[in-house]
């Protein structure tokens, strides 16, 4: 598997296509600490909220790169689940790859409050991020052109999800369950204070029930679209 | 391997494109699907191939190892000829320099540098040959692998056809071009009306040949197959000639061509 996952990311690397949504990293990274130092736990909260969009629009990227023939052509070469999950993971591998690199770049600009906690801060941020890749993951394979088969179907998922894991991530919503917990872990971390065990608890457990509920979506339909 | 009860359409109101088809093929055999444009020849292979998957039916005891020939490569990569050829290699579970003898034997060489997006259609075409073949495959379909290529090319696809089959392999092989004619022994099926049926194998024309070996210079060999096809006669092969070219001798004297032919080559006969 590992030979496609690196085809994949070769192929999205040398196109040129990440450029779009490394912009948007850099642009998402100046807004969450141009403003000065947070605490840790705080600013990666709204870091990983806000880079779910652009990592799900960065995997939906990564996923159509690839020509369909040549998708079809890996399918042949190592079998439908096999060419899925490969898809996958290389998105997960990029998005793991950005979230370090959006962790590391406040602590060159002095964007993070060094007066408050910042180990356990920083480790509810790595949580934080790890919440929102499969999630950001799923949505983006959900939008892909091997699901939606056409660009304007594609953009329209992606923009609805995007859309809805705000809106009904907001406090009061009327069903967060619809939607992956990326706002209400951002709302979580938004103090010094560290959350109880039992919220991180029920966030992943959220988080992952989700997940698991939309790859097997994506497993069924890529059954039948090549 | 079998087509049991294959039903298939593109989309949910769409018309069927392929209707309860049962079909089966033997080891060894090859299959050449014959049929208008539309008619569900490209849909049949890539079911057969395991890229579209049937609505209803099932295509049982597929080999395990598949090579797929689509009908127009997908060039628009950023990788070269030789890297994607490697990467199709380790994709496969096998050495990267696996993919080196294939690239040689489709000439191939002198392109490993040049991107796929740069590569001529018949070039590209020849890339997607080779990575079908790269896994040594058990069932080898060919979506009109005429389409594009030179005259040398052409020539050694039925060569590789041959060989898949000699070791138990069948080949799958659409053709709207009239090439069948080169692939000996081939069963024939024609889809229509999204149905597949046995068709019946074109007439063999009367035999009455002899066999001629020529050396050409390799710059004219595509010209000289060319021009030779065009005459009417079949080109049977082009190979690599090593060594100093012996001394033809033709026969005038001899009563018919059979003889002249045999002695064609005879390097040793008169003095």
């Amino acid at each position: 598997m590992s030979p496609l996952i690196r085809m994949r990311l070769a192929g999205f690397l040398r196109g040129g296509r990440i450029l779009p949504p490394a912009i948007a990293v850099l642009i998402v990274l100046g807004v969450i600490y141009g403003g000065g130092a947070s605490p840790a736990s705080v600013a990666y909260g709204y870091s990983a909220a806000a880079l779910f969009p652009v990592l799900a629009w960065q995997s939906k990227l990564l996923l159509d790169t690839e020509p369909d023939g040549q998708r079809r052509l890996a399918r042949v070469a190592v079998g439908a689940r096999t060419e899925a999950v490969a898809g996958l993971l290389a998105a997960a591998a990029l998005a793991l790859i950005v979230c370090v690199l959006a962790m590391g770049a406040p602590w060159l600009f002095h964007g993070i409050d060094t007066k408050e906690p910042v180990l356990s801060g920083t480790l509810l941020g790595v949580l934080a991020h790890l919440l929102a890749v499969p999630p950001a993951i799923a949505v983006g394979a959900l939008a892909s052109r091997a699901v939606t088969r056409g660009a304007r179907n594609g953009v329209a998922v992606l923009v609805t999800a995007a859309v809805l894991v705000v809106v009904l991530g907001l406090q009061g919503s009327f069903a967060p369950w619809l939607v992956p917990p990326v706002m209400a872990t951002a709302r979580a971390l938004n103090d010094v204070t560290i959350p109880p065990v039992t919220t991180l608890a029920l966030l992943t457990g959220w988080a992952a029930a989700w997940c698991a509920a939309v790859f097997t979506a994506y497993a069924f339909l890529r059954r039948s679209r090549s | 391997m079998r087509f049991d009860g294959v039903w298939f359409r593109y989309a949910r109101r769409a018309d069927w494109t392929l209707r309860a088809v049962d079909a089966a093929v033997e080891p060894g055999q090859t299959i050449v699907v014959l049929g208008r444009n539309g008619a569900g020849k490209s849909t049949l292979l890539q079911l057969a191939a395991g890229v579209l998957r049937p609505q209803r039916g099932a295509v049982r005891e597929r080999p395990p190892v598949v090579g797929w020939v689509p009908e127009r490569f997908p060039a628009d990569q950023p990788f070269t000829a030789g890297d994607y050829l490697h990467r199709m290699a380790a994709l496969r579970g096998h050495d990267p320099g696996q993919a080196d003898e294939w690239i040689e034997r489709l000439l191939l060489t002198g392109h490993t540098g040049t991107r796929l997006s740069d590569l001529s259609k018949g070039t590209a075409q020849k890339v997607g040959l080779a990575q079908a073949l790269i896994a040594r495959p058990g069932l080898l379909i060919l979506d009109e692998p005429w389409e594009g290529l030179d005259a040398v090319a052409r020539t050694l696809i039925p060569e590789i056809v041959a060989e898949v089959t000699a070791t138990g392999g069948m080949v799958l092989v659409s053709d709207h071009r009239g090439e069948i004619a080169q692939l000996p022994g081939a069963i024939h099926w024609s889809v229509a009306d999204a149905t597949v049926a046995a068709a019946p194998a074109p007439p063999a024309p009367a035999r009455d040949e002899v066999v001629i070996e020529i050396a050409v210079a390799r710059a004219a060999a595509d010209e000289a197959v060319v021009r030779l096809r065009a005459q009417g006669h079949a080109v049977l092969g082009v190979r690599d000639v090593t060594g100093p070219r012996p001394d033809a001798r033709y026969h005038p004297g001899a009563t018919n061509a059979r003889n002249a032919a045999a002695g064609s080559w005879n390097s040793e006969g008169e003095q």
